[in-house]
């Protein structure tokens, strides 16, 4: 049980390995007599567990409780009936002065969340075609989130995730909706992820896009906005995302 | 039923048996498992607007996962032991394949008990691996640990797995 390379060889017959890493591993089989027997006791295993082992099935008891939870989680609850309330409210006799004065402060509240969403994927992009995506370059959050001190109102989060290969890799400032936003560069794999943060001034955040292939995910947190925004899939930018808010700063 | 509950349904109710399976091989017991996949149903439903695409099998898997952490800590608390409770169930298929005929009933019992026995590490990345085919990459994205870490633990299971039971067979 020594071989250095039993791992890779577990990776071959696992079929996660292909092109040239699976030729490497095939011709290290071929001379070890250790990864030999390990290919032929792992089939063994995966053909014993696959042959004898029937996978539990959901009861289907369980299939309609679950169909009743779902129902009571989706039975309408208050905020509807509130809503059209207000609507009501709005519309009727003094009401009406409110609802135009609604109207007209929608009218001025910028910048809309449609073109938030687009000025964010802007931002990303030529930032990446200027040459001046990173204005401070380091892996260090010791390094990165001192360095936004003073240059903007707010202290981003800088939390490394190498092990997740969401690496931290340096900061900019950049505009977003009028205010001075910290940036936040990561690498992932041959992508870059930008991390925005800026202050809440109350402004409505839009909803997930995507925009010429880049992806966009808002939120809020505490007295911040956050957005995140690149090019990899979607899901690896949900995990960026969940990591991000998930981390104890 | 309104457009959410259609989507989630087309997505996730096709993944209900492994969810079951999952949660049946962590917590060992029927009753359990039952539980925790209503819990992780729920919690999914709850959390589905922050899944967008990509394959749902591992985010349901995730939450599977997590409610059967947060439930088998609740059971310590409340200082019971959680003892295996399901050997004497049948455990072969009621139409087994002509392949799968090299297994009597007491192999196949027998690796179904080494499997139920193993350290939770090691039985739910041999599960995951073997039963519901994930990659190493969606492994590292239900158990929450590095790729390395998959890799590894799944050596020692399935090392642990071929000293218990493989060895007995020859």
């Amino acid at each position: 049980m020594s071989c250095p390379e039993l791992l890779r060889t577990q990776a071959y017959l696992d079929g996660e390995l292909d092109g040239v890493a699976a030729r490497e591993a095939e011709r290290h089989i071929e001379t070890c007599t250790e990864c030999q027997q390990t290919s032929a006791d792992t089939a063994q295993l995966s053909d014993a567990i696959r042959s004898a082992i029937t996978p539990h099935r959901a009861p289907e008891a369980l299939r309609a409780r679950v169909s009743a939870a779902l129902d009571d989680e989706a039975a309408p609850k208050v905020l509807p009936f509130k809503r059209r309330n207000f609507w009501y409210g709005a519309l009727s006799g003094a009401g009406a002065m409110a609802a135009a004065a609604s109207v007209a402060f929608m009218l001025v509240l910028p910048p809309s969340a449609e073109t938030l969403a687009q000025s964010i994927t802007d931002d990303h992009t030529s930032a990446l075609t200027s040459g001046n995506l990173i204005q401070i370059a380091s892996s260090s959050h010791h390094v990165v989130k001192p360095w936004f001190a003073g240059k903007v109102d707010v202290s981003p989060p800088t939390p490394d995730f190498p092990d997740r290969n969401f690496v931290l890799t340096g900061g900019r400032v950049d505009q977003v909706a009028g205010s001075r936003a910290a940036v936040v560069v990561y690498k992932h794999g041959r992508h870059v992820i930008d991390l925005f943060v800026w202050p809440d001034k109350g402004s409505v955040l839009p909803g997930n896009a995507t925009r010429h292939g880049y992806h966009s995910i808002f939120w809020k947190s505490g007295d911040l906005n956050f957005a995140a925004v690149s090019d990899t899939e979607r899901r690896e930018l949900e995990k960026f995302v969940g990591l991000i808010r998930s981390s104890p700063e | 039923m309104d457009q959410r509950r259609r989507q989630f349904e087309a997505q996730a109710l096709p993944h209900l048996d492994a969810a079951y399976n999952l949660a049946r091989w962590l917590s060992r017991s029927p009753a359990e498992a039952e539980d925790i996949v209503q819990d992780a149903m729920l919690r999914a439903w709850r959390a589905f607007d922050g899944f967008r695409g990509g394959d749902i099998k591992p985010w349901l898997l995730a939450i599977v996962r997590n409610c059967w952490r947060s439930a088998s800590a609740d059971t310590r608390r409340r200082k019971h032991t959680a003892l295996p409770e399901e050997y004497d169930e049948p455990l072969l298929s009621d139409e087994p394949s002509p392949e799968a005929a090299v297994a009597t009933a007491s192999e196949a019992r027998r690796l179904n008990e080494v499997i139920a026995l193993l350290p939770n590490e090691f039985r739910e990345v041999l599960i995951l691996r073997e039963m519901e085919d994930l990659s190493y990459r969606e492994i590292a994205d239900v158990t929450g640990v590095p790729i390395g870490t998959v890799m590894s633990r799944l050596a020692r299971a399935r090392a642990l797995l071929k000293e218990k039971w493989l060895r007995d067979q020859t």
